[in-house]
């Protein structure tokens, strides 16, 4: 939501139909509250001021744009490239805000996902090389680097589609 | 530690329509001995080719190349056919054993190229099958043997002059997912042997056999890091169990 | 037309394009062998029986009558007139049915084409006769006074044509014909050569360049059969002091045109007919290589639901295109060349050549192309149909016989220990592994070397022939002539060698491409590993020589059979080991050159596409 606001200010409800298209299907699960919910906890904590505009036919409405300080706390979101639960989402929705924002390059993204994911990987296959015993172990370690490795595939997909879309 | 591949400006250019297909352009890459080095991207980002540029199966349209600190970029055909059967091995998706030939005729075939004297080639060859599990099926001709078992004769072929390089294309990429796991061992288990590996591949596992991650792109390396260091074991472990708590 | 007829008739068209120049060698083959075909059918069927062909055509004589004044008798006219009658009465005898003479025979000098040559003169009417009417082979019959008709191997071996002027004792005639007869042998195996002219023409003669006077009659008997013994029952009737008769039965003169030129008749008809099967058979071959590189197209095709009969039809329809193009084109050819052969044909076999083509040769020569091709289609694309798709698809992995690994093994082993250079232990130990392969390629080449081996018999024999023909100069002034006409024989028999030859080379060269083809990819992978080009192309081309080995041992008792089987009046070949020896050298230099050509290409070409040639 930082992202599209750094792109241009807009107001409570443009911002949630944004949002709804980035996120596409996802975006139809999104309850109209929680973006104004959303909206004022980030004002609380500084990272967005909002602007009463008077409107002559129609109530006044508050545009919201990001501060310099939720610039920067969005920088540092996009560079981090820790690996939640949740990944898809959240990582879709940092590639939209990259492309979205200019703050940083899709692809750049995806290669330094790729890289943490390729570590963590790496370190689990070599777990797995170095003790072959512990059966219970071995399937916790396989479940991890199968889902490390769709994680990865993942990052094809979206290295395609990212790369589909620089072309449009 | 030896650098064993320097190239600088390497490029590989295909008349296309109109503009020349840039496969391989301008790349720059230095090699150590002993890394294992693992080279990703998109289908068509011409990792293949770079590959072959390094194998000397096909010949920069410019730059530069050194194979242990040996200019090789304008040798001839005859005289890379000399390096390569010495320094470097490859490996193929498609295995490309020779029909005619048994595995372990396939595998001795290069000893026999630099002049081992036929018994010392076939015992190291009849070595390296045992070595990789395939010893049984040595005298099977490659139509008889598994994907698996190819790959492996395969890799036995690679390995038989004990090359400065070895070069594989997809190791995995016509292997089941048990096949591939037997070959991922053999793999972690030549980095662990320090042999120089450069591993062309879009399988994640394979992929992070390496130490070392290159993305490409176009023709281009656009990402060059390393994969080894970072977690401790125990943060590792941690981590994995944080995340299935 | 149904969209499936649609579908198949482009498949095949692409197949052809796919692959041009297959396409293109093996309509070559084709058209080399239905062009031969042609032209042999033609040739044997001019040498069938020609002697009772050429009696048949001018109603010959069963029985002929000389009746000659004897040397130093001086019969006066009431003798001759008498001698006349007497064998003028022979027309009446029993048993006779038709009869024609009796005709005048003179002996005279003739300038023919400037050349002064000896004539035997026969004076016939202007009128055709009932009996032993000479065929025309051009021109017209005798119409006028002061014309001529020439006998046909007289007009052709001293280039005379109808309208041209010969003279005959001193008198200038226009020649109006050139004609053939069953008791006049062609001139030049039976000098001096023989004129018609017409009483009236006789009359002008100068008579003191004519020499010699004798009568004869031709008679046809109601039982052929019984000529020897109507001869000798009447040939007693007329000889006296003054005059000597000669009488012979049709046999005798069919019997002796077997003997004249026996060798050049056998010698024709054999190559004829070898040319013909050895191209039949070098088709064949070839339909047969092609088919089996198309195993796994069958298979794609079959995968996406083209049925098995609609595979046979795609391929029968590729190859009925071929065969009836081949058809033509053979057959046209073969009516163009074939007058070429004409003359000495007729000099050969004594009578009229046959028409180059008739409907049944056209149907037996579009029937062979039709076979050969749907031989090497039917079998194939069944076995790629019965095939399950899966086995066709995967049919490029060549599966070689299980049950060979052993003993392939140990030959290889073999090859390991003689210490030959590694790429040629490799070419070996290639083609031990793929002996049906080694077989198939060999097959080619063994036909090759056969018909090189057939191809050098004739030619012995033809020498054999001349030597003997210049120990008979009994009539010097022919033997120019004679030399000439062998020469031309020669000619035939050599254009006939080297195109046995030729065909030779195509099989070479196919099997060459083929083989550099197959090979392709194994000599990527050995680049891949470290064999240098010049390597790889020495253990191709090992491995192809193998073939040429086998091919050499098996096509010089193959060309010795054939020619002994079928040439056996000639005698059998007769060739030093010397030349065997020559000829096993030689196929092998050339073939080596020949494999290596396309090897090098392939050796020049880059690795990485051949090894993603799957």
């Amino acid at each position: 939501m930082l992202a599209l606001l750094a792109k241009e200010p807009a107001h409570g409800y443009e911002l949630r139909h944004r949002l709804a298209r980035a996120l596409g299907p996802l975006g139809e699960v999104l309850n109209p509250g929680q973006v104004y919910v959303t909206l004022s906890r980030m004002e609380r904590a500084g990272l967005v001021r909002g602007d009463q505009v008077e409107q002559s036919a129609a109530p006044d409405k508050k545009v919201y744009e990001a501060t310099p300080a939720g610039r920067d706390h969005l920088a540092a979101w996009l560079a981090d490239s820790s690996w939640p639960k949740v990944a898809p989402a959240e990582f879709h929705l940092k590639l939209v805000a990259a492309a979205a924002t200019g703050l940083a390059d899709p692809s750049a993204l995806i290669d330094l996902q790729r890289r943490e994911l390729l570590r963590r990987l790496r370190k689990v296959q070599r777990l797995v090389e170095e003790d072959p015993g512990d059966l219970d172990g071995m399937l916790l370690l396989e479940g991890t680097a199968l889902r490390l490795q769709a994680d990865v595939r993942w990052l094809e997909a979206c290295e395609r589609r990212w790369r589909a879309g620089d072309k449009q | 530690m030896t650098t064993v591949i320097q190239a600088s400006g390497l490029s590989r250019h295909y008349p296309g329509d109109g503009s020349p297909v840039r496969a391989v352009d301008d790349v720059r890459l230095v090699i150590e001995r002993g890394e294992a080095v693992s080279v990703m991207g998109p289908s068509g980002c011409g990792r293949s080719t770079l590959l072959h540029l390094l194998g000397g199966l096909e010949r920069p349209s410019a730059g530069e190349l050194t194979l242990d600190g040996r200019r090789v970029d304008g040798l001839s055909e005859a005289a890379w056919a000399r390096l390569r059967r010495r320094s470097v091995g490859f490996v193929f998706q498609a295995f490309h054993l020779i029909d005619e030939l048994s595995a372990v005729e396939n595998v001795e075939l290069p000893a026999l190229l630099v002049g081992t004297p036929p018994q010392a080639a076939r015992r190291r060859a009849m070595e390296l099958l045992e070595r990789l599990d395939v010893a049984d099926r040595a005298a099977h001709l490659p139509a008889r043997l598994s994907g698996g078992q190819s790959q492996r004769v395969a890799l036995a072929r690679a390995l038989v002059n004990e090359p400065l390089l070895v070069l594989t294309d997809e190791p995995t990429g016509n292997l089941d997912s048990h096949a591939t796991g037997e070959l991922l061992k053999i793999l972690a288990g030549l980095r662990e042997a320090h042999q120089t590996l450069l591993l062309v591949t879009h399988d994640p596992r394979v992929a992070a056999i390496a130490d070392r991650l290159l993305s490409m792109r176009d023709g281009a390396i656009v990402d060059d890091t390393r994969l080894d260091g970072g977690l401790s074991r125990q943060a590792a472990l941690a981590q994995i169990a944080g995340w299935d708590a | 037309m149904p969209p499936a007829v649609r579908l198949i008739t482009r498949l095949a068209w692409r197949n052809v394009r796919h692959r041009p120049w297959q396409a293109a060698l093996l309509l070559f083959a084709l058209c080399l062998s239905t062009s031969t075909l042609t032209l042999a059918l033609a040739v044997n069927e001019s040498g069938t029986a020609p002697w009772d062909r050429l009696h048949e055509a001018t109603n010959g004589f069963h029985v002929d009558a000389f009746v000659t004044p004897r040397r130093d008798a001086a019969p006066t006219d009431e003798d001759v007139a008498r001698a006349r009658q007497q064998l003028a009465d022979l027309r009446n005898a029993p048993g006779v049915v038709a009869a024609s003479g009796p005709w005048r025979l003179l002996y005279a000098t003739g300038e023919v084409a400037g050349k002064p040559t000896e004539l035997r003169v026969q004076v016939r009417d202007a009128s055709p006769a009932a009996v032993g009417q000479p065929l025309l082979t051009s021109g017209s019959w005798l119409d006028a006074e002061d014309t001529v008709v020439l006998e046909d191997g007289l007009a052709s071996t001293l280039h005379v044509k109808p309208g041209d002027t010969v003279a005959i004792a001193g008198r200038s005639l226009t020649v109006r014909g050139t004609a053939m007869t069953v008791n006049v042998f062609p001139y030049p195996i039976d000098p001096p050569g023989t004129v018609w002219i017409t009483t009236s023409t006789a009359q002008r003669l100068d008579p003191a360049a004519v020499a010699g006077e004798t009568e004869f009659v031709e008679l046809r008997l109601s039982s052929p059969q019984d000529a020897e013994t109507f001869v000798a029952a009447h040939s007693g009737s007329i000889t006296d002091d003054q005059f000597r008769a000669d009488m012979h039965a049709w046999q005798m003169y069919r019997n002796a045109s077997n003997g004249k030129l026996e060798f050049v008749s056998i010698a024709l008809g054999f190559t004829g007919t070898m040319l013909a099967g050895l191209t039949i058979a070098t088709a064949a071959v070839l339909v047969a290589g092609r088919m089996a590189a198309q195993i796994r197209q069958v298979g794609t095709l079959k995968a996406v639901g083209v049925t098995p009969g609609q595979l046979t039809w795609i391929q029968l329809i590729e190859y009925l295109a071929l065969a009836a193009t081949a058809a033509i084109v053979g057959l046209t050819a073969g009516a163009l060349i074939f007058p070429l052969l004409a003359r000495p044909l007729r000099v050969a076999y004594g009578a009229p050549e046959a028409a180059p083509i008739t409907l049944n040769r056209a149907a037996i020569v579009a029937g062979v192309a039709v076979f050969v091709v749907v031989l090497g289609t039917v079998r194939p694309a069944l076995r790629g149909a019965r095939h399950s798709t899966l086995r066709s698809l995967v049919a490029n992995v060549h599966q070689p016989p299980a049950r060979r690994d052993y003993r392939a093994s140990r030959l290889a082993r073999l090859t390991g220990s003689l210490r030959l250079p590694l790429p040629a232990v490799l070419g070996i130990r290639a083609a031990l592994r793929r002996p049906g392969r080694t077989v198939a390629n060999a097959a080619g080449l063994t036909l090759g070397i056969a018909m090189v081996i057939i191809g050098l018999a004739l030619n012995g024999k033809t020498a054999d022939f001349r030597l003997t023909a210049a120990q008979e100069e009994a009539y010097p002034g022919e033997a120019a002539e004679l030399t000439g006409l062998l020469d031309q024989f020669r000619m035939i028999l050599f254009a006939g060698a080297a195109l046995l030859l030729a065909l030779a080379a195509v099989n070479a060269a196919v099997a060459a491409i083929f083989a550099a083809h197959e090979s392709a990819r194994n000599q990527a992978i050995l680049r891949a590993l470290g064999a240098t080009p010049r390597q790889t192309v020495i253990a191709f081309a090992v491995a192809q020589l193998s073939a040429c080995l086998l091919a050499c041992a098996l096509g010089i008792p193959l060309g010795l059979a054939l020619f002994n089987s079928v040439a056996g009046d000639l005698g059998s070949a007769q060739l030093s080991a010397r030349t065997y020896a020559a000829v096993a050298a030689v196929a092998l230099l050339l073939y080596a050159v020949a494999v290596a050509a396309p090897a090098r290409l392939l050796a020049k070409r880059p690795v990485t596409p051949l090894l993603a040639y799957e």
